[in-house]
């Protein structure tokens, strides 16, 4: 073994044992660890069930966090006792629901956001395609290009046509089962997307085909597509290079986000993906996160009930992403109106994301998951990754059956719009 | 009060001619523009009519306002007359509109079109004297007033029948004097085919589709054109600044019904035309603001006028992508006029043409497929001597250059109308004095040397060398001349294999190439290639064994793998423009079954030309005849297309690798997010080329953009792989020789942002300003930077005959070295990126 081999060896021990540890709270709650979204005691709820794929036993909260607003101020009306056996609950969701085109089945309403190649290293980009493999749902490339090893999952990779368009090519649209165009990202919407320069290394910058060590920015639209009738030429677009291709849109939450909805539905989107403004983002300037775009438990009623006043609300999939953190929150959001989730930062808290915020740097995370150095990105081994995110989400599933289960509902699809089944605190 | 209907974009065609044309021309641009709407409204707006059509005489038609008033519930129509009708007006003539007996006949319209009642009329005296008693109007002129008085009329009428309550039973479509306007929910041609006006004239003429896409109930009240008083407006676009007009408009006591941006964008027309009577240029400045450094480069006294209208009404300029069509009476001026103006920074497709011949007519649309679509259609009914229109351009928004609009007018000349063509300033756009193709030609033997030439070698094999020698005959001699020519041209196609493919390859070279025509239009030459290659292409017979052998859309299960290396000929014609059984995806499946190469002609807008090929496709030769669509070449990877004629918005997007020509100019985002590839552009790119491009893209330019050249171009260090533009700034004149344009770029972004790569300009006079950079930096050109683009310069030669020697390095007839010649502009490190 060489020096490195020992250094990161060394380091990827104290990690895994620090996310082991941390949990069991016998050294109390980490000072400074979290924040009022993220509590300390959710990330460390996500570590533990990362580890064991269970609900947290010891107490931790693991449901909502404390930032007086949002999921945080919503709770269940009844969750009692179990009225349906857990395991006769489905929680799959259909994402096509238009009567032409593949039918693609996931059995739980999640699937993994885009994080780009250059923004998040390889070893964690694979963690999370191996873990959307076994779990078959998917996760999505972002806008980075498609690395050559994740082609092996390309079934359960999204591959994302984002307004810089960077390794996008026609081979990686033909791999997808699903073409994700993201107009806007929650945490920044109009302000296009930035890789600042320290991450930009040769890997990137190859992959990306840009020059090294300069930073990255996606303009804020898409040059070709400035109105509704250009956005129905770029599906049309992605459909004649890949034909089968299920068509997501991403967007964020304007105050005309239902606008925009029923827009993408007639220029034939099988998914309408809307990420509110807590989403998480290294890169988005201070300023822009959670002030630009609606909260997320707000766009999704609206959007909900405008698609079903336009009578078309079961020919559409409504995702909602942007600040979604646990089970609960995935709930609330189905009961607000959506059909299911995506989540990323969640992905990466399992991994031991301490949710410091210091992403846009190249060296800046310390546990190897935002990071394009390459000693740091190989503390984390996509097996190990893939486990914790398996395990995450299998311990989410069964938050959802219990919720499910205490209203007597044996599908989660039975779930959507339940907005009577919510009630708000104070 | 919110904005109730969510508008998207749309496919607009506005025509204007010094002869009236009937409304059919219209069509086949409309339907080959279907793509750009949903079926959910369309409308026609006609101006400057002619009276015999109409039950009236000429001055009737001069003086009488037309109200036209659609009736969605016909019950209400002599309640409605009774109130707002007769105790106001003179009616002088009256009638329903015709229109089919059931609208299910056609096919596709889901919703019943109004019943419209079109009234002459003219304000009664004693009406008019109480209304300028009433409001105190004794200062405006006798037309003022009654416009005005007209004008009130309709808005309670509209409040009272339409808006109030969401009550929609009637509304006024129209009522300017010497205009109509017709809508309904549907495609505009609809429009056409359900009110029946194929063969109802007019001089200007507008259709729109809509994109609406909140309600499931669409509305024609919602469909454009939108009326202000003698003008009507469609519109293609957003704004983002919808609140803020309406709060511009509110101020000044206007309050819009239909809650769409259009209804808005034609009161703020109206506003500024007849109640602050602003000259044209001025009303277009208050819509669409000289900024940056075409500000800057205006003349003093236009800067210190524009300053102050800029002040006064940016509230009131629409923010955001948009594009509109004005057709307008301009009474007192007794004038019919075309308008188009675009945003200031261009977001929406806009292409302008003019052509002369028997008649002159000028089309603004947006796709040039839609204007070759409307000549097309006059060519067959032989009422203009070709397809091609003498001279396509788009407008720089906002720009010191033309103000980003033209304006056609259609006014008494000497001897009947006549149709002028000016920008934004009044610049008036001319064109030589030239001969157009006669509409019957009589076929004469062929100049016996010419034929000669066919039949011996080696000329007989060698397109180009054949080109270099009838050049001076194309020059000199006639249309019939040519016509020969072809004649022969086509025999020799007959004949045999290699003949057949000299004889392609030779009126290729015709068609593609500038040279000087002498006294014949280049326009009408185009007519004369495009139809001998079309003969040529369609006598190829079906599924042989031929070097070419053609498919079509009827025989298009017929395709099977090729016999070595044949050539695919597909008639396109009736292939969708897009979709699962496009074109496009036609092109795919002759890939997969081993085709390498691929000739489409008959192309209307077919888009996605070469998408969908996959990975590595070197090798394969795609060659498009006729109007190529939207995204050409988008997403290649190693083969070669070659665009014969022009190309048209998001051209190249994503190409990867491989080699694109293109004999003409090339649209909106041109080589967006590029990785690479060796592109040659004949003509100019417009807005926002080669934006966010990465990797190695090689590109020559001859022509130059409208602005935002090769903003965040990250490709490299060129010296090393890496990417960079050539920007020529050149033209054709119209007798055949490549000239300099006024500026080698115009606008005011020029390689912002850029991290990688360069872009060489020629620029011998040093128009280029440092002020044109916002990050680049004009550095020293190199002997190394020529050796660097010297190759691509030969290879430009070789494709559209522009020589190194004499076009590009030749300055004002003295050779010089290409230092003098060239300009570089790198990136610098800027903050920002770093």
């Amino acid at each position: 073994m060489g020096n490195l081999e020992l250094i990161v060896e060394k380091h990827s021990e104290r990690i895994h044992h620090g996310l082991e540890v941390l949990p069991n709270l016998r050294h109390g709650l980490p000072e400074g660890l979290g924040n009022k979204r993220w509590t300390a005691e959710l990330i460390l709820a996500t570590y533990e069930m990362a580890l064991t794929g269970d609900l947290p036993k010891n107490g931790l909260e693991y449901k909502t966090g404390n930032s007086g607003g949002g999921f945080d101020v919503l709770g269940w009306k009844n969750n009692g006792s179990a009225k349906v056996e857990s395991d006769k609950i489905d929680l799959s969701i259909e994402l096509n629901k238009r009567d032409d085109g593949k039918k693609i089945t996931i059995p739980l309403p999640i699937y993994g956001g885009g994080m780009s190649f250059g923004s998040i290293s390889l070893n964690f980009m694979l963690a999370r395609a191996r873990a959307a493999k076994r779990l078959n749902t998917f996760m999505s490339t972002g806008e980075g290009g498609y690395p050559d090893d994740i082609v092996p999952y390309r079934d359960h990779v999204i591959t994302q046509v984002a307004t810089g368009m960077f390794g996008v090519r026609e081979e990686t649209i033909q791999y997808a089962p699903i073409v994700e165009f993201k107009y806007a990202q929650g945490a920044k919407p109009g302000l296009g997307g930035h890789l600042l320069a320290d991450k930009v290394t040769s890997e990137v910058a190859k992959m990306r085909e840009s020059s090294m060590f300069t930073s990255l920015y996606s303009p804020f639209p898409f040059h070709s597509v400035y109105s509704v009738e250009d956005h129905k030429k770029h599906v049309d677009w992605i459909k004649t290079v890949n034909p089968r291709a299920l068509v997501s849109v991403k967007v964020s939450t304007p105050t005309d986000v239902d606008m925009v909805a029923i827009g993408s539905y007639h220029a034939g989107a099988n998914i309408i993906h809307i990420d509110g403004g807590y989403g998480g983002t290294g890169a988005a300037p201070e300023i822009a996160k959670k002030n630009i775009a609606m909260p997320v438990e707000y766009a999704i009623p609206k959007v909900h009930d405008y698609l079903m006043s336009e009578g078309v609300r079961d020919e559409i999939v409504l995702i909602a992403s942007g600040g979604i953190r646990t089970a609960d929150d995935i709930a609330k959001a189905i009961a607000l109106g959506a059909d299911g989730c995506v989540v990323a930062t969640a992905e990466a808290i399992a991994v031991g994301c301490t949710h410091c915020g210091n992403c846009e740097r190249g060296r800046g995370c310390q546990v190897g998951i935002t990071t394009t150095d390459p000693e740091l990105s190989r503390f984390i081994e996509p097996e190990w990754g893939e486990t914790r995110i398996v395990n995450l989400f299998t311990a989410w599933s069964k938050r959802l059956r219990s919720i499910l289960a205490g209203f007597g509902l044996e599908n989660v699809r039975d779930l959507r719009g339940r907005r009577d089944l919510l009630v708000r605190y104070k | 009060m919110g904005k109730q209907e969510a508008e998207g974009g749309c496919g607009v065609v506005g025509l204007a001619c010094n002869v009236p044309l009937e409304g059919k021309y219209l069509l086949q641009s409309l339907v080959q523009m279907r793509n750009r709407g949903n079926g959910k409204g369309g409308g026609i707006a006609a101006v400057g009519l002619v009276p015999e059509q109409l039950g009236v005489s000429e001055k009737i038609l001069e003086q009488d306002y037309i109200l036209q008033v659609a009736y969605l519930d016909k019950s209400v129509r002599k309640q409605l007359e009774d109130e707002h009708i007769r105790p106001f007006f003179v009616v002088d003539y009256e009638a329903r509109v015709d229109a089919v007996d059931d609208y299910r006949t056609i096919p596709g319209l889901e919703v019943e079109p109004p019943e419209v009642y079109r009234y002459f009329v003219r304000i009664k005296g004693d009406v008019l004297e109480e209304f300028v008693r009433k409001n105190n109007l004794e200062r405006l002129k006798e037309s003022e007033v009654e416009d005005e008085f007209l004008y009130q009329n309709s808005y309670r009428l509209n409040q009272q029948y339409y808006s109030s309550l969401g009550k929609k039973k009637a509304f006024v479509v129209s009522h300017g004097k010497n205009m109509v306007v017709l809508k309904l929910v549907g495609y505009g041609d609809d429009v056409v085919k359900y009110y029946r006006i194929e063969d109802f004239k007019a001089h200007v003429w507008i259709g729109h589709h809509r994109y609406p896409t909140k309600g499931r109930v669409w509305h024609p009240g919602g469909a454009h054109p939108f009326v202000g008083l003698h003008e009507a407006l469609v519109h293609n676009g957003d704004f983002a600044n919808y609140h803020s007009i309406m709060e511009y408009l509110a101020q000044r006591n206007i309050h819009p019904l239909f809650l769409t941006d259009t209804e808005v964008s034609v009161l703020l027309f109206d506003l500024l035309s007849r109640v602050y009577k602003y000259p044209l240029e001025y009303l277009i400045e208050a819509l669409a603001p000289t900024t940056e450094r075409d500000f800057e480069m205006l003349p003093a006294e236009k800067k210190r006028i524009y300053r102050l209208i800029q002040s006064t009404h940016i509230h009131g300029s629409p923010d955001g992508p948009w594009f509109f069509i004005v057709a307008r009476n301009d009474v007192e001026k007794n004038a019919w006029q075309l308008l188009g103006i675009t945003d200031t920074s261009m977001l929406r497709p806009q292409v302008f043409a003019v052509q002369e011949g028997p008649i002159k007519i000028g089309i603004i649309a947006s796709e040039r497929q839609a204007i070759n679509a409307v000549l097309g259609k006059l060519q067959e009914d032989q009422r203009i001597p070709g397809r091609f229109a003498d001279s396509y351009w788009n407008a720089r928004g906002g720009s010191f250059t033309d103000g980003g609009a033209f304006l056609f007018t259609v006014k008494d000349g000497g001897d009947g109308k006549v149709l002028e063509c000016a920008d934004k300033f009044g610049k008036v756009i001319d064109l030589p004095k030239q001969d157009w193709l006669p509409n019957s030609g009589s076929s004469v033997s062929l100049n016996a040397s010419i034929a000669i030439q066919l039949q011996k070698g080696p000329k007989a094999q060698d397109p180009l060398g054949f080109y270099d020698y009838v050049r001076p005959a194309l020059r000199d001699a006639g249309f019939q001349y040519v016509g020969e020519i072809l004649e022969e041209l086509k025999r020799l196609a007959m004949k045999g294999q290699e003949s057949g493919q000299f004889a392609i390859k030779t009126l290729s070279v015709l068609y593609d190439r500038i040279y000087d025509t002498g006294n014949k239009k280049r326009s009408s030459l185009l007519q004369l290639y495009r139809e001998a290659l079309n003969d040529v292409f369609s006598s190829i017979s079906m599924s042989n064994s031929d070097l070419y052998t053609r498919l079509d859309w009827k025989n298009r299960s017929r395709l099977v793998h090729p016999l070595g290396s044949q050539v695919l000929v597909v008639d396109a014609l009736e292939f969708p423009a897009e979709g699962d059984e496009s074109a496009a995806r036609f092109v795919v499946d002759a890939h997969t079954q081993g085709w390498k190469n691929i000739l489409l002609y008959n192309l209307r807008g077919h888009r996605f030309i070469g998408s969908g090929l996959g990975p590595r496709t070197n090798g394969l030769k795609i060659d498009c005849y006729g109007d190529v669509g939207d995204y050409v070449a988008s997403g290649i990877d190693g083969c070669e297309i070659t665009v014969h004629g022009a190309a048209q918005d998001q051209a190249a997007q994503i190409l990867k690798y491989g080699k694109l020509v293109v004999h003409g100019d090339v649209g909106q985002a041109f080589m967006y997010a590029a990785k690479g590839g060796d592109v040659y552009v004949l003509g100019n790119a417009a807005g926002r080329p080669l934006i966010n491009a990465v990797g190695r893209p090689r590109v020559v330019i001859n022509g130059t953009c409208l602005d935002y050249l090769a903003e965040s171009f990250m490709a490299g260090d060129p010296y090393n792989g890496g990417g960079f533009v050539v920007v020529n700034g050149l033209k054709p004149s119209f007798d055949g020789r490549y000239v300099e344009q006024e500026y080698p770029y115009p606008g005011s972004n020029l390689f912002s942002l850029a991290s990688g790569g360069a872009i060489f300009i020629r620029d011998p006079y040093r128009k280029v300003s440092s002020e044109q950079l916002n990050g680049g930096r004009l550095a020293d050109f190199t002997m190394k930077d020529w050796e660097l683009i010297l190759p691509f310069l030969q290879e430009n030669e070789k494709l559209f005959g522009i020589s190194v020697k004499t076009d590009l390095l030749t300055v004002q007839e003295t050779q010089l070295d290409p230092r003098q010649v060239y300009r570089k502009i790198e990136p610098i490190t800027l903050q920002e990126l770093a």
